[in-house]
């Protein structure tokens, strides 16, 4: 214990304070999350009690084609979220942070959709592409016979296009609030220096948005990890099993085969998953240690 | 000591009321008064209830044990039923799909068989259509009594559309591949299908296995015989249906399409589109939605028979109809009897048939011209009664567990990504009641 001459500052806070959210997350994520462990190594259908299966649930599940595939797909569904949102929003939140003409009314319009329910949005799709009454009907260059639902490649096109469409004023108004907060001594500096639009964004406006990147991208990595009402209401997890991502299968485990042994598998293997994921994308981007980006001003 | 007696009644009366109301309202059901006397029945939400509301009142006008009615939601109810119905709020008779749907309480020794209260009083089994009742009897015992409609699945046409294609509603597969091709060349989809709901995928497989192998094949499949779904008639019956989805018999679309949001309905009704094959429900909904083609042009027909096959042609297959099951739990078996001896009373019986379901009793027969569209009671009603075998659904028949690898590989043969072989290694590897 050499290291113990920490500079003076503000007093750290006392074990106290964590106490509500400790007690908060240890009931309603610590023991769940120990229930369903317990339950993965069970057979439980909900009507007598569970019975101890060994490792039955995992052997199956591993061997289980569908369920390599449902791991697959998630974070092909969450690599895809995150590649297509970010440059939208970063995009749309540094135009919402000047001062043009129509900017506000504008903003305000891009913003509606994350007013209305994931669910909402998602019923609401599935009935403008419909391919025989919603829109494909009447743009067949574009859309060919319609069946969007009916292939892998385009029913994973749908899901992305519908959480782009939901999630972006979100990720939007992030970069708004980080793009508003880079001091326009920087701009002028950069002015005066010769640099053009472009290059102040990516040289001024880019760097200065780090921050609000990683938060962004980490929120969209959990979001997409964990999404389930759009597949439940556009896909279904089909064409058969092509869009059946993990916490659908879950789902489809526990309510409609009432195999709630197998679902723990599933859900316990999701948990492990995403937070390897999670460790790797903090680690990668820095997000626990990170920096300022004032410095030096 | 008498003061005291009497607080403590009150609190426990109390904490029994509350007890009971708490999970009542948790279900979003309308009922007031709720003590010992009383049996909860327990159905499936929908326009139906209005019957269901009708028969309990008339029981409880009579009975010293009152009958209250809760209602879930359509989509939830299985669901629901299944975390409920091995707790205290379980009800004492409840609605289900008999077969595979109440094969897993069988098992866990929830169900009340019903054989003691058909000996009492035989009309319990002998007023009902046999084909319709045996689909609830589950190793032997019977465990479930009819309580709506049955719903045989037909082969619908807009009239329109094939008299202008000069096409003929088919009578045999040959007929129906004719057809096809006339409609195909006539610019209209020749069959609307909602392949997104996937059921309606499954009744093409339901009437070719029945057409080609007979009821034998799934009756022995189910009993967990796994080789049959190898057998020269089963793939017969998949090269059927590879020859009619390659004709383009469904467009091409069809697993973008659905009918529980009318998708394929309304394929059917402005003619783009001539055949749906669908379960009765397909009239009901066209009067919803388009009561002007339900009333001119909506034909039905049943389905083609197909040369050389073993299956009789006048098999049905289809929702047999839903049953009332009773729990072993429940502390008014006799009083359960007597409700369900309503089922098959007039009153229940024109009361179905005045909202367009075709009860499956024996005396529904005389009333009939009371029906709906009287036409076409007729017609379902003469169908079911002339079946040889009427096929309960394979998703009800099976157990649960294996609905969504069934539905999977069903949509997967259909729409081509799935072979014969991976499609028949499929089916034998789904769990058998």
């Amino acid at each position: 214990m050499t290291r113990t001459a920490t500079p003076a500052g503000p007093a750290r806070p006392g074990f106290l304070w964590a106490v509500p959210a400790a007690v908060f997350f240890g009931l309603f994520a610590v023991v769940p999350l120990v229930m369903v462990a317990v339950l993965s190594f069970a057979h439980w259908d909900g009507l007598s009690g569970p019975e101890f299966a060994g490792l039955d649930n995992w052997r199956t599940l591993l061997d289980d084609p569908v369920m390599l595939k449902s791991l697959w797909l998630s974070v092909l569904l969450t690599a895809l979220g995150v590649l297509v949102q970010t440059p939208l929003s970063i995009l749309l939140g540094v135009w919402a942070a000047g001062h043009q003409r129509n900017r506000a009314v504008l903003s305000a319009v891009y913003f509606v959709p994350m007013l209305l329910s994931i669910a909402a949005v998602s019923v609401l799709w599935r009935a403008v592409l419909d391919p025989n009454l919603g829109v494909p009907a009447h743009a067949a260059w574009l859309f060919g016979d319609g069946n969007l639902f009916g292939s892998q490649a385009t029913a994973i096109g749908v899901l992305v296009f519908v959480s782009t469409w939901q999630f972006t004023p979100l990720h939007t108004l992030i970069y708004q609030g980080a793009a508003r907060a880079i001091p326009q001594v920087l701009y002028q500096a950069a002015q005066i220096d010769g640099a053009g639009t472009v290059r102040q964004f990516f040289h001024i406006t880019l760097p200065q948005l780090r921050n609000a990147l990683i938060t962004s991208v980490i929120l969209m990595v959990v979001g997409g990890l964990t999404t389930f009402d759009t597949v439940l209401i556009l896909t279904q997890g089909g064409p058969g099993s092509d869009t059946t991502i993990s916490a659908f299968y879950m789902y489809q485990k526990a309510f409609k085969s009432f195999d709630y042994g197998a679902a723990s598998a599933v859900a316990l293997l999701l948990v492990l998953v995403s937070t390897v994921i999670s460790l790797v994308v903090v680690r990668l981007s820095g997000y626990d240690k990170m920096r300022s980006t004032m410095e030096g001003l | 000591m008498r003061q005291r007696a009497r607080f403590s009644r009150t609190v426990v009366v109390g904490a029994a009321a509350l007890a009971l109301v708490l999970p009542l309202s948790g279900c979003g059901a309308d009922s007031g008064a709720a003590a010992d006397d009383t049996i909860r029945v327990l159905v499936y939400g929908d326009a139906a209830n209005k019957v269901e509301k009708e028969i309990v009142a008339t029981f409880n006008k009579t009975s010293k044990v009152k009958a209250v009615l809760d209602t879930i939601p359509g989509a939830d109810y299985q669901a629901k039923l299944q975390t409920i119905i091995n707790s205290k709020q379980a009800p004492d008779v409840f609605f289900n799909w008999g077969g595979g749907s109440i094969k897993p309480f069988v098992d866990a020794d929830l169900l009340l068989p019903l054989d003691p209260f058909i000996e009492e009083d035989p009309a319990l089994k002998e007023k009902f259509l046999p084909s319709v009742f045996n689909s609830a009897v589950v190793d032997g015992a019977s465990y479930g009594v009819p309580m709506r409609g049955t719903q045989p699945v037909l082969l619908f046409h807009n009239g329109k559309v094939l008299k202008k294609a000069g096409v003929e509603p088919p009578e045999t597969w040959d007929d129906l591949l004719a057809a096809v091709m006339a409609l195909k060349s006539d610019g209209v989809t020749p069959i609307a299908l909602g392949g997104g709901d996937r059921w309606p995928t499954l009744m093409w497989f339901e009437y070719l296995y029945d057409r080609i192998a007979g009821p034998e094949l799934f009756e022995k499949a189910l009993a967990g015989d796994r080789e049959v779904w190898a057998s020269p008639d089963s793939r017969e019956a998949l090269g059927k249906i590879r020859e009619l989805v390659d004709a383009g018999a469904f467009g091409t679309n069809y697993d973008s399409v659905k009918f529980t949001d009318q998708g394929s309905a309304t394929l059917l009704a402005t003619g783009k589109a001539a055949f749906e094959l669908m379960g009765s429900w397909e009239y009901s909904t066209q009067q919803d939605a388009h009561p002007e083609f339900a009333e001119n042009d909506l034909g039905y027909s049943a389905f083609p028979s197909v040369e050389g096959g073993k299956g009789d042609q006048a098999n049905i297959v289809g929702n047999t109809n839903n049953f009332y099951s009773v729990l072993k739990r429940t502390k008014h078996p006799e009083a359960a009897a007597e409700f369900l001896k309503l089922m098959y009373s007039d009153q229940f019986v024109k009361a179905q048939l005045g909202i367009g379901n075709l009860p499956t009793t024996t005396n529904t027969e005389e009333f009939l011209d009371t029906a709906a569209s009287p036409e076409f009671a007729t017609f379902q009603y003469d169908l079911v009664k002339e079946a040889p075998a009427f096929q309960l659904s394979w998703d009800q028949a099976y157990p649960q567990s294996a609905a969504t690898s069934m539905y999977q590989a069903l949509q997967q043969f259909f729409n081509g990504s799935l072979d014969e072989d991976a499609f028949i290694a499929a089916m034998q590897a789904l769990p058998t009641p």
